[in-house]
């Protein structure tokens, strides 16, 4: 009885220092074994495996995430650099008037419709909120239109009276303008507004991405600001070719605007995802990999202090019988 | 230059009296360009006009009704949406 007291209260001083602290639910694991049955002549090892074995197939996972994101990157890259072209010329023609005053903001938030990408969809969202707060007033109306299950989940438990559209399953089909400019025509369609923000995160490289609003202003608007005078202003200065009047060429030119720059912010958007994963997902396997070192060197240290135990047993037997 | 009487000999007002906006209007303009296509290329670019996406209108904090989704080429819709509004 003695014997397997002090059995149980080695084997307690040999185990508890092996394991570092950080390492809290095998040791917890391990702990409860011990107490599980009472005078076992050996530690069970098969917390520890299982756990070895569970952390090893999800570092597998998430490896095999990583290589999928990463091929997918290479082709939305390409067509997201491409894109870029489409809305250049209409920042050149019209401006960017992000700091324009008006009644009916509509923010759309471009979101993913997966999870496991880092931050980017909290940064959408944050930025989303900042800048409802920044054009919210008196007598002012600002409304959400959400692109992405992501961003409706996080919109939805403060602001849900201020949604508009949610749009999701976008990505189902590798991205076209088409797919877009459909959806920009129901939400013109579908929405009033003066002037249209769009949040989304804009691709710089695989691990950098900028939260940026672009702003579209409606056909009023813009008329409105070119009487004011500014980048708008100069829009006088052009020669309208054809039989159209101005406001007509005006409305075309910013519905125009909104699905190229949509179009656009929608890729950027896919390829931050994309980016976002691939580096989350690298960063999530290496600390895989390192759970894994530590829960193999408890493990072995345990092996080794229970053939310790063991061969002290045997030896100090052996001694007894012969003293 | 009377650029009312202008405006009316020019194409926009009659797509815009049947409803459309420019992004329709330029959208059907491009895809029978795509149809004009011969064979390999045809369908490659067909394959750039598949629009598929789920939409739901908010009111009162909640979706109105069950969202519906759109799922389609292009043009056939187009092809649709003519036949059902004539």
């Amino acid at each position: 009885m003695a014997m397997a007291a002090l059995r149980r209260g080695g084997r307690r001083f040999l185990l508890s220092p092996s394991l570092p602290n950080s390492f809290n639910t095998a040791e917890m694991a391990i702990s409860s074994e011990e107490f599980g049955v009472f005078g076992a002549r050996s530690i069970s090892t098969q917390v520890v495996r299982n756990r070895m074995k569970s952390v090893k197939n999800i570092q597998k996972i998430t490896k095999a995430m990583k290589m999928v994101a990463a091929s997918k990157l290479r082709a939305v890259q390409n067509s997201t650099e491409n894109s870029r072209g489409v809305w250049q010329p209409f920042t050149a023609l019209l401006g960017d008037s992000r700091s324009v005053d008006v009644k009916k903001n509509v923010i759309i938030c471009v979101t993913s419709d997966k999870g496991l990408c880092g931050g980017i969809n909290s940064t959408s969202v944050k930025v989303s909120k900042a800048v409802a707060k920044f054009t919210s007033g008196p007598e002012k109306e600002t409304k959400y239109v959400i692109l992405g299950e992501k961003g409706k989940v996080q919109l939805v438990r403060d602001s849900k009276n201020n949604i508009e559209l949610t749009i999701s399953e976008l990505q189902k089909n590798p991205l076209n303008y088409t797919q877009v400019a459909v959806l920009a025509d129901d939400i013109i369609k579908n929405v009033q507004f003066d002037a249209l923000r769009i949040v989304f995160n804009k691709f710089r490289s695989v691990v950098l991405f900028m939260p940026t609003v672009a702003t579209i202003l409606s056909p009023e608007a813009v008329e409105r600001e070119a009487e004011a005078g500014g980048k708008l202003g100069e829009l006088d200065s052009y020669e309208i070719e054809g039989g159209e009047t101005k406001s007509e060429v005006l409305q075309n030119l910013s519905e125009f605007q909104f699905s190229c720059v949509l179009f656009n912010a929608v890729l950027e958007n896919a390829c931050s995802e994309l980016g976002a994963r691939m580096s989350a997902m690298d960063s999530s396997s290496r600390n895989a990999g390192e759970m894994l070192d530590r829960l193999t060197l408890s493990y072995n240290r345990t092996r080794q202090a229970s053939i310790t135990t063991e061969l002290i047993e045997i030896i100090s037997g052996a001694s007894a019988l012969e003293g | 230059m009377a650029s009312a009487a202008a405006g009316s000999t020019a194409a926009v007002p009659f797509w815009r009296a049947a409803g459309m906006t420019y992004i329709t209007y330029s959208n059907i303009c491009a895809s029978l360009l795509r149809s004009c296509l011969k064979e390999p290329y045809k369908s490659e670019a067909a394959s750039r006009e598949k629009v598929h996406f789920a939409i739901s209108k908010w009111a009162n904090g909640k979706p109105e009704k069950p969202s519906k989704t759109l799922s389609h080429s292009f043009f056939a819709s187009f092809i649709v949406s003519c036949r059902a509004g004539l």
